[in-house]
């Protein structure tokens, strides 16, 4: 709580929100300079944690007022900086807002607020049988607010699809303040209209902020196995996703850690992985137990066709996850080997896993850092982890230089700059690499339906000539795509 | 050549029939440019969807735009321009042992754009979800002639709003399609579906959707045979299993369970394409899932009609205008009308009220198409 309100708005904001959830003292403010992603922080003048729907639209409201731009923020584990605020603008945070609201079986949905951890969603269904599919690594800490607004993936979204797939409608404060359902609300297939609520998941918070939100939830499944096996490089790894994925058969997750990521693992969190292995894959089969067991044993049989050293299953349900445990901490144990790391986030075609790693490999090399890799193999979303000292003059440079380097390699190849983590501040400038002008432009006419004004979550998503100089990495089609010759993605 | 295409029984006075993707945007340019409304046909399957245009000088068919621009059986993704049809999309895929989970009333001419466009989906939406939930990439030509892309070849994606997913169902009144990529499916090995001489509001239902031994790929209820078809799909010893589990189930809800095959299971496709492209009125109805559990069997008694009980889905159709009033009496925005007679065109709208967040509708709808040139007045709300 702060002491002296020296911001005039700060009494403004806390007529609306309680006096206690306004922030406006510089040392207070720090905790909101940026989220997940580091490098980029800014202070925001004020920032405010309303608990209702009307808090925020009123909110929302005294904002405009003063012209305060706004940035919404869930847990701030984002790592793109899509919660970076921007300076003498307003970051409204929903963290409180963090209610259960409404548990509807029969037609599999969930009502929840947007401040509910994306975990406590399965915790409370659990007892019912049921579960949240999207599953992020940081789901033990991050909101569904931040996942519908970055569409969030995880290592199960293979087999069960993204946010975007379970998130079928919410109650939206726009940038005007008004308050407005979009989506479906009552268990519907869909609504009658354009699908707005398609178009809102992964909008990165430009189009305006979720105060409650309807998620689709699944049936636990009869049965789940989980393989663990073990190569002697990325190359064989690789083959064996690809094999896999080729073959027909639909793990729900297949996760790859190469040997850095193993070192890492192991040294974080104690599982007994064998710290020779060039690479290894952990895999989850899940459904109908005849099923699992068919799928499960074609996936191994591939794994060891494909050069597995060694496959193995965990003993128990603590040893599973555990398992599970070591993949999800990976980013944080980078820390165990490198004094810093910067996380990287691209998407390649399932069947060049191998090659683009091993081309990953020679940009490291070529810059003399290492880089470590645990990723989302079976949706071939990569996360490269480029290790790096900052005490070293010039290596955090060299790093995001090689990050950077490697969406290039997974444009290249036709992918994507980003699977999971969302363009934020951090790839604005790479977006005009995968995107055209035309493109761009067109998806700002959505923005400018949603919030004329820009107000939300300015200079996030799309390239300014301010933030990446007049024409960033231009995109410009090939005639041949036009006439039908040729395509991309 | 106008080739006889009316749109909710509006005429066009010309038909343009672009050979490539570059004329596609061409012609739509110039159309913007002379101020002539126009609309997007791909074969022409559900041109009674929606209400009459209000202006309609032109009809772009994309029926010649039909190549496979890119097909990655390994990456389980294809990319194809919009007039290619669903069945030579099977076609290829299934060289590949691959699916595309489109369910439309007429395989053989329906288009991917189309599909795209009307948000085509059936009974296998259970398993697969719709058309949102698989499609990754979209290439579209704005009403002003401009090329733009979304998302992209990828199965896995969050670059840039989700042009892909607003396309879905937007009915060709925001943009023309001209490819798209979608993610495909594995074929499973066997495949089979049972019928159970019971409806959605039983026990036995309750049971079945409860049994976590039970992943049915699809859900079905259908007047004839009177009863609900279970597709189980994946591998032969699963799909035995669970097939004999449904048996069970039937058998201690005093019902029974008949594997179909054959000319059974013919029938049964062809009362759903029946219901999906005959009648001189044709409608959807959306409740949910516990709407369609408890209601039972048809509402609008006399109409032709199939359930998608597990997303609270119907389909209907009827001749008889009295039905339909009575099923219009306590309507609210959940029956969307495909198809009804040239006299109800005014009367009744085909979209019923807009939902509260039309005003947003209506703003994308005047950023794409400042000039309401773009198959105006199709949509909901007059969009």
């Amino acid at each position: 709580m702060s002491t002296v309100a020296a911001d005039p708005l700060h009494v403004r904001f806390a007529a609306i929100a309680g006096a206690r959830n306004v922030i406006s003292a510089p040392s207070e403010l720090r905790t909101y300079e940026c989220d997940g992603l580091l490098g980029y922080r800014i202070r925001p003048r004020i920032v405010v944690l309303p608990a209702t729907t009307e808090e925020v639209a009123a909110c929302v409201r005294l904002a405009r007022e003063h012209d305060l731009p706004i940035v919404p923020r869930g847990a701030g584990t984002g790592l793109s900086g899509g919660a970076l605020p921007v300076e003498g603008g307003i970051v409204i945070g929903t963290a409180r807002m963090n209610r259960i609201l409404d548990v509807d079986l029969v037609n599999a949905r969930m009502r929840v607020q947007p401040g509910v951890i994306n975990l406590d969603i399965s915790a409370a269904l659990a007892p019912h049988g049921y579960y949240y599919a999207p599953d992020p690594s940081s789901q033990s800490v991050c909101t569904i607010g931040g996942n519908v607004a970055e569409n969030s993936g995880g290592a199960h979204c293979l087999k069960y699809g993204f946010t975007v797939n379970h998130a079928v409608g919410a109650r939206v404060v726009l940038a005007d303040g008004s308050v407005v359902d979009i989506g479906a609300h009552g268990g519907e297939a869909d609504v009658p209209g354009y699908d707005l609520m398609g178009v809102f998941v992964g909008s990165e918070g430009l189009l305006g902020i979720a105060t409650e939100v309807v998620v689709r939830i699944l049936r636990k499944p009869q049965a789940t196995r989980t393989i663990f096996g073990t190569f002697p490089s990325t190359d064989e790894a690789g083959a064996a996703v690809s094999a896999i994925i080729s073959s027909g058969i639909l793990p729900a997750a297949i996760e790859m850690c190469d040997q850095l990521a193993i070192e890492a693992i192991v040294a974080a969190t104690g599982v007994d992985w064998p710290l020779d292995a060039g690479a290894a894959l952990l895999m989850d089969v899940d459904g109908v137990s005849v099923e699992v067991e068919h799928t499960a044993e074609a996936a191994i049989g591939l794994m060891r066709a494909a050069g597995a050293i060694e496959i193995r299953a965990p003993r128990d349900d603590a040893e599973r996850m555990l398992m599970w445990k070591g993949r999800k901490s990976a980013f944080a144990a980078m820390g165990r080997i490198s004094p810093n790391y910067y996380v990287q986030d691209g998407v390649i075609p399932r069947k060049d896993i191998a090659a683009v790693l091993r081309e990953i490999a020679q940009l490291g090399r070529d810059a003399g850092l290492r880089v470590a890799n645990v990723f989302h193999a079976g949706d071939g979303n990569l996360h490269p982890l480029v290790l790096y000292d900052e005490r070293v003059p010039g290596e955090e440079a060299k790093a995001e230089r090689v990050g950077g380097e490697i969406l290039r390699v997974c444009l290249k190849y036709g992918g994507s700059v980003t699977g999971e983590h969302g363009v934020g501040r951090d790839k604005i400038c790479y977006l005009g690499e995968q995107f055209s002008s035309d493109d761009l432009d067109t998806m700002k006419l959505v923005r400018a339906a949603f919030d004329p004004a820009g107000v939300l979550n300015p200079d996030k998503v799309f390239p300014t000539p301010r933030l990446c100089g007049d024409r960033p990495g231009v995109y410009v089609p090939h005639a041949a795509e036009l006439s039908g010759e040729a395509g991309r993605g | 050549m106008t080739g006889g295409i009316s749109i909710a029984g509006v005429t066009p006075a010309q038909t343009l029939t672009p050979a490539d993707r570059r004329e596609l945007a061409a012609i739509v340019r110039d159309l913007y440019a002379a101020g002539k409304a126009f609309a997007f046909v791909g074969g022409g399957t559900d041109l009674g969807l929606g209400n009459a245009p209000r202006a309609l000088d032109a009809v772009v068919r994309t029926t010649a735009l039909d190549r496979v621009i890119d097909y990655s059986p390994e990456d389980q993704t294809i990319t194809v321009e919009a007039g290619t049809r669903i069945a030579a999309i099977d076609a290829v895929l299934a060289q590949h042992d691959q699916l595309l989970p489109v369910d439309v009333g007429d395989r053989r001419n329906a288009t991917i754009g189309g599909a795209i466009a009307v948000n085509a989906f059936g009974a296998r939406r259970h398993r697969y979800g719709s058309i949102k939930d698989f499609i990754v990439g979209i290439e579209i030509v704005r009403p002003d002639g401009v090329v733009a892309h979304g998302g992209g070849k990828v199965v896995k994606n969050v670059a840039g709003f989700d042009l892909p997913k607003l396309m879905v169902g937007s009915l060709g009144t925001l943009a023309g399609i001209a490819s798209a990529t979608l993610r495909v499916f594995p074929k499973p090995a066997a495949t089979q579906a049972v019928l159970v001489r019971s409806d959605p509001a039983s026990a036995w239902f309750a049971a079945c959707m409860d049994d976590r031994a039970l992943e049915p790929v699809a859900v079905a209820q259908f007047p004839d045979p009177g009863g609900v078809v279970l597709t189980f799909a994946g591998v032969a010893a699963s799909v035995e299993q669970q097939i004999a589990r449904v048996a069970q189930l039937a058998a201690a809800h005093a019902t029974t369970a008949e594997p179909l095959a054959g000319e059974a299971l013919e029938r049964c496709a062809a009362l759903e394409a029946a219901v999906r492209t005959g009648g001189a009125w044709r409608w959807t109805t959306r409740t949910n899932a516990a709407g369609a559990r408890s209601s039972g069997p048809s509402p609008v008694t006399g109409a032709l009609e199939i359930a998608y009980p597990t997303f609270g889905v119907r389909l209907a159709n009827a001749a008889d205008d009295a039905l339909v009033d009575r099923l219009l009496a306590g309507r609210g925005t959940s029956v969307v009308f495909g198809a009804m007679p040239q006299r109800a065109r005014g009367r009744v709208d085909a979209w019923g009220e807009p939902p509260a967040s039309f005003p947003l509708m209506r703003a994308l709808k005047t950023n794409f198409d400042p000039k309401g040139l773009c198959n105006p007045g199709r949509f909901v709300g007059g969009l």
